[in-house]
C-alpha cells in the first residue's frame, strides 16, 4: 500500500482501528462466496459518518480502489477485497438512530444488522419485511448495496421497496441526500433511492438510512404439501396464484434438500417426498383464516400425498428452520457447493428443473434445488469436491449452463446475491452492448477513478484465481447460508 | 411549439436526433407540464398503444408508454388482477405518463407506489439510444436499476416506450368507511394508531369536512369477512381515538379518488410525512386539500399558487403542479441532485429532453 495513502489514514485513525497486520486482515480476504479471496492492503473500521467521508474522499484523491464492508455475506464476491486496495469495514456504525412507530419508519446506520431493526421495533407491533436468510449477521448497507431479498419478496418486495431516503457519499466525495421520511420516498423527481440501491457498492457508500417498516401480521397460516415429483410442486405454484390468493411465501425444496434439512434440524418433513412445498399466509386474522381455507381446497386438489397445517408458533418456526437451515444442511453433504440465484418465470419453473437435471446428468455432479417459488428464484446447490482436480471448474461449467438456462427462460441470472465477483461475466447474456455501455458509462459519470469496489459487476476485471475448499465458518455453524 | 404523433420506438429515435430540444407528451392529462418554449418540440407518445404481454399467472404486464391507464385496467379486471399502486387520472392519463409524473391513487397505501411494481422499461435516451433498463420477472437484481430510478424523471433523462410491471390479484369485495372526527390532531392521531394496528387498510386518506375532518378508510377482501373486519376496524378505533362517528362510504369509487373536491385552478401534489402535516396544514387550511396514502402525500387545490409556492418553501416540501398554467411545475423544496446531474450526463448530455 502506498506510504503516503498509509500516512494520511493513521491521521484519520488510531491503530486499533486501521488493521494491517497479516493476522488482522485474515478474515476479510473473502465474503460468503470462499471461491475468491484477496488480501486487501489495510481495513479501516470507521465509527463516525465524517471518517467515512475522509476516507472516501482521500481513495478519491490518492486513487485507491476501496470496498465497503459489512458482515461479509455476500453471496456473489460482493465484498471481496482488492489486493493492496482499502477494506472500510462498517460494523461500527451500528446504530438505530430513530424509530417512530407511528410514522413507521426507522433512521439507521448502515452497520446495523438487517433482524436487529425487527427486534428493536417488535414491541411496537412492527417489523422490518425484507428477510434474506443472513438477517441474523447480515447489514443493512450490504442489503442495500446487493438489494437483498429473501422468502417473502413477492408480495412485500425486495429491500429497494423498503427504502425511503438516503445519505450517501459518492465515490468521488461528494456527499447528497435523497428521498425522505414519507412513504412516497423521493415521491417528486427520479427515484435515486432505487437508483442507488442494488448499485453494488460502485456508486459510493450509505451513510444513513431511512427505512419503512411494515406492522407485524396478526396470524399467520403455513402449510406443508408433500409431492411425489418435483413437477407437481410446480403446477400447484400455479394453481394457488390461479385462484386469486397472494400468498406471503411460497418455497419448493427437492428430495435432496428435505433429506438434509430433516437430518440437520428435524423439521418434520416427509423423507418419502420428491418435492415438499411451503404455502404461506399472512395478516389480518378473519381475512388469513377466509384465504387459508380456499388454500386447503387448493392444495387438497393438487395431488400432495401427505398435507400437514402449522398448529402452532413453534411448528411454524420449525418448518421455516428446516427451510432456511436447508442450503447449510446440505452443504455439509458434501466438501464444497455453489449455489446460483437465477430467476425464471414462474409458470416455466417445471421446465427449468427438468434442464436442471440433464445438467446434473451431463456434468455427473449432485444439484440439490431450493427455491422461493412464488417469484421463480431457483437456489439450485450444486455439490462437488474442491479436492478433486477439475471439480470447481465442472461445477462452475454446470451453473453456468443454468444461469444461461434462465435468460433463455425469459428469467435474470440473479434474483436476490446480484451480480459481484461471481456473475460477471454471465451480464452480457442480460444486457447488450449499449446497455452495459451506459451502465459502465453511469459508473464512471458517478465514479471517475473506479474506486469503489473496482472489478466488480462488470466483466473483464482483475479478478483473483478461484481457490475453493469448504464451507465459510459461519456456514458451517449454520447461522448464514447461501440463498 | 410543434411536434409529431409518435408510432414506433424507431420514430421516436429518429425524433430524437432530428430535433434540439424534446418534450414528451402523453395524453395531455396534466397540462401544468407541458408549458415549454416555442422552439421545443413535442414527442406524442399517445400513439404508442396496447398491451405487448400479459401473463396473469406471472403477475407480469408489459405495455406501450401511450396506454391509457384505464384500458390497461379493464385488462387486468378481466382476471382479478390490478396495479396496485393505483394510477392516478385513469381515464384521462397514459401508463407512461402517470409513471414519469409518479403519480400514484390511495390504494398506493396498501402495497406501495409506483416504484414498488415496476420491474423494466424499454427507453430512448437523449442520444436516441433504445434500450431496456430492469427486466421483466418479478425478481431481478441484475444491474444498475434504472428503471426505478425513472419513475417521477418526468422524461428529462429518458423516454420511455413501454413499461412492464408487477401486478397483484385484486380483492373480491371492498368496503370503505368514513370515520369523522373533529379536529386535524384527532384524525391525525387516528392515522398513528392504525399505522401501529394490524388492520390491513387498502386506503387511509383524511380530508376536512363541514363537520371537521373525515378519515377515509377502504378494505378490501372476501365479502363473509368485510362486514365483521369493518366492526372490528371502527371497535378500535372507538376505543383508540377520539371517533365521533363512523359510516359506511356510499360511493367506494369516489371514496378512493383523492382528486375529487379538488377543483381550484392549480392542483398540487406534495411530498409529506404525517408529522409535517400540523405545521403545513395550518398555512394551507385555506386550501381545498387531501392527504393521502396515511398522510404521505398532500394533493392541494388552489388558486393561489404563488401562496402554495412561498408555504412549500418555508416548510421544506417539494411540490409538482398538475394542472394550471405555470412555467415550472416543480415548486417547493429545490430536488436538484449530484447524482442525478450525472445521470443526465450519461443519458442526455446535450440536454435535448425537457
Amino acid at each position: 500500500m502506498n506510504r503516503s495513502f498509509f500516512e494520511a489514514l493513521q491521521k484519520i485513525y488510531p491503530d486499533n482501528r486501521l488493521l494491517t497486520r497479516d493476522v488482522e486482515l485474515l478474515p476479510y480476504e473473502s465474503d460468503a462466496l470462499t471461491a475468491f479471496q484477496t488480501k486487501p492492503g489495510a481495513v479501516a473500521l470507521p465509527v463516525s459518518e465524517d471518517e467515512i467521508i475522509d476516507t472516501v474522499r482521500l481513495c478519491h484523491r490518492m486513487k485507491v480502489p476501496f470496498v465497503a464492508r459489512g458482515s461479509g455475506t455476500s453471496l456473489s464476491g460482493g465484498s471481496l477485497p482488492i489486493a493492496d486496495g482499502l477494506m472500510i469495514g462498517l460494523n461500527r456504525l451500528n446504530h438505530i438512530k430513530k424509530i417512530d412507530p407511528e410514522q413507521r419508519i426507522a433512521v439507521v446506520e448502515p452497520g446495523v444488522v438487517n433482524l436487529h431493526i425487527t427486534e428493536a421495533v417488535r414491541q411496537y407491533g412492527l417489523y422490518y419485511a425484507p428477510d434474506p436468510s443472513s438477517q441474523s449477521v447480515c447489514t443493512i448497507g450490504g442489503n442495500i448495496a446487493f438489494n437483498s431479498g429473501g422468502a417473502h419478496c413477492l408480495k412485500y418486495g425486495m429491500t429497494s421497496n423498503h427504502v425511503l431516503g438516503m445519505k450517501v457519499v459518492l465515490a468521488d466525495g461528494t456527499v447528497t441526500q435523497f428521498g425522505s421520511e414519507s412513504i412516497e420516498g423521493v415521491g417528486i423527481g427520479p427515484d435515486l433511492v432505487g437508483l442507488f440501491v442494488g448499485s453494488e457498492g460502485l456508486f459510493g457508500i450509505a451513510l444513513e438510512i431511512t427505512l419503512r417498516l411494515m406492522p407485524a401480521p396478526q396470524l399467520y397460516r403455513t402449510v406443508m404439501a408433500a409431492y411425489d415429483n418435483l413437477g407437481r410442486a410446480g403446477d400447484t405454484v400455479s394453481m394457488v396464484v390461479a385462484s386469486g390468493l397472494l400468498p406471503g411465501a411460497m418455497e419448493i425444496m427437492d428430495r435432496l434438500a428435505i433429506k438434509a434439512a430433516e437430518a440437520s434440524v428435524g423439521a418434520g418433513y416427509p423423507l418419502d417426498a420428491e418435492a415438499l412445498l411451503i404455502v404461506e399466509l399472512e395478516g389480518e386474522a378473519l381475512q388469513v383464516e377466509a384465504e387459508f381455507a380456499e388454500l386447503r381446497g387448493v392444495i387438497e386438489e393438487s395431488g400432495a400425498f401427505e398435507i400437514h397445517e402449522a398448529n402452532s408458533e413453534d411448528e411454524r418456526a420449525r418448518i421455516w428452520k428446516g427451510r432456511k437451515g436447508a442450503f447449510s444442511a446440505v452443504g455439509r453433504l458434501s466438501p464444497d457447493y455453489i449455489v446460483q440465484d437465477g430467476v425464471v418465470p414462474r409458470s416455466r419453473l417445471g421446465e427449468a428443473l427438468v434442464k436442471i437435471g440433464e445438467f446434473k446428468a451431463k456434468y455427473q455432479l449432485d444439484v440439490a434445488n431450493v427455491f422461493h417459488a412464488g417469484d421463480g428464484n431457483l437456489h439450485p446447490l450444486i455439490l462437488y469436491n474442491g479436492r478433486e482436480p477439475g471439480a470447481l471448474e465442472k461445477a462452475e461449467a454446470l451453473a453456468g449452463e443454468i444461469l444461461a438456462m434462465c435468460v433463455d427462460l425469459g428469467g435474470s441470472i440473479t434474483g436476490e446475491h446480484g451480480i459481484g465477483m461471481e456473475k460477471r461475466e454471465y451480464l452480457p447474456t442480460m444486457f447488450s452492448p449499449v446497455e452495459l455501455e451506459i451502465m459502465q458509462d453511469l459508473r464512471r459519470a458517478i465514479d471517475p477513478e473506479e474506486i469503489a469496489n473496482r472489478g466488480k459487476m462488470f466483466p473483464g476485471g482483475e479478478a483473483p484465481a478461484l481457490q475453493m475448499h469448504g464451507m465459510h465458518p459461519l456456514e458451517r455453524q449454520g447461522v448464514i447460508s447461501r440463498e | 411549439m410543434t411536434g409529431g404523433m409518435l408510432n414506433s420506438v424507431a420514430e421516436l429515435q429518429a425524433f430524437v436526433n432530428d430535433h434540439e430540444r424534446t418534450h414528451v407528451v402523453g395524453r395531455r392529462s396534466k397540462t401544468a407540464l407541458h408549458q415549454v418554449d416555442p422552439d421545443t418540440m413535442l414527442a406524442d407518445m399517445s400513439g404508442m398503444r396496447g398491451i405487448t404481454e400479459y401473463q396473469p399467472q406471472e403477475y407480469t404486464l408489459t405495455v406501450r408508454a401511450g396506454t391509457r391507464v384505464s384500458e390497461i385496467q379493464a385488462e387486468l379486471r378481466k382476471e382479478g388482477q390490478y396495479l396496485p399502486f393505483d394510477p392516478l387520472l385513469p381515464n384521462h392519463a397514459s401508463i407512461g405518463g402517470t409513471v414519469a409524473c409518479n403519480l400514484s391513487g390511495s390504494r398506493r397505501h396498501r402495497y406501495g407506489g409506483i416504484r414498488d411494481f415496476i420491474l423494466g422499461a424499454q427507453v430512448v435516451d437523449g442520444l436516441g439510444r433504445a434500450f431496456r433498463v430492469g427486466g421483466k420477472v418479478v425478481k431481478n437484481a441484475a444491474g444498475f436499476d434504472l428503471s426505478k430510478f425513472l419513475v417521477g424523471s418526468m422524461g428529462k433523462y429518458a423516454i420511455m416506450t413501454d413499461l412492464t410491471f408487477k401486478v397483484f390479484p385484486d380483492a373480491p369485495d371492498y368496503q370503505g368507511l368514513r370515520l369523522q372526527y373533529e379536529t386535524l390532531d384527532d384524525a391525525l392521531n387516528a392515522v398513528f394508531h392504525c399505522n401501529r394496528s394490524a388492520h390491513e387498510l387498502d386506503v387511509l386518506d383524511f380530508a376536512p369536512c363541514d363537520r371537521g375532518w373525515s378519515l377515509l378508510a377502504g378494505l378490501a377482501g372476501f365479502q363473509d369477512t368485510l362486514p365483521q373486519r369493518a366492526k372490528q376496524f371502527v371497535a378500535t378505533m372507538r376505543a383508540e381515538s377520539a371517533l365521533l362517528d363512523a359510516t359506511e362510504a356510499e360511493d367506494n369509487a369516489s371514496l378512493r379518488d383523492p382528486l375529487g373536491g379538488l377543483t381550484d385552478d392549480f392542483l398540487a401534489k406534495v411530498v409529506i410525512s404525517p408529522r409535517q402535516i400540523p405545521s403545513f396544514d395550518a398555512r394551507v387550511h385555506e386550501m381545498q386539500r387531501r392527504y393521502s396514502a396515511g398522510g404521505n402525500i398532500a394533493w392541494l387545490a388552489t388558486h393561489d399558487i404563488d401562496a402554495l409556492k412561498k408555504i412549500l418553501e418555508a416548510e421544506h416540501l417539494p411540490g409538482m403542479v398538475l394542472r394550471g398554467a405555470i412555467d415550472r411545475p416543480l415548486i417547493g423544496k429545490n430536488i436538484e441532485s449530484p447524482l442525478a446531474a450525472r445521470v443526465k450526463r450519461v443519458l442526455d448530455p446535450h440536454n435535448k429532453l425537457l
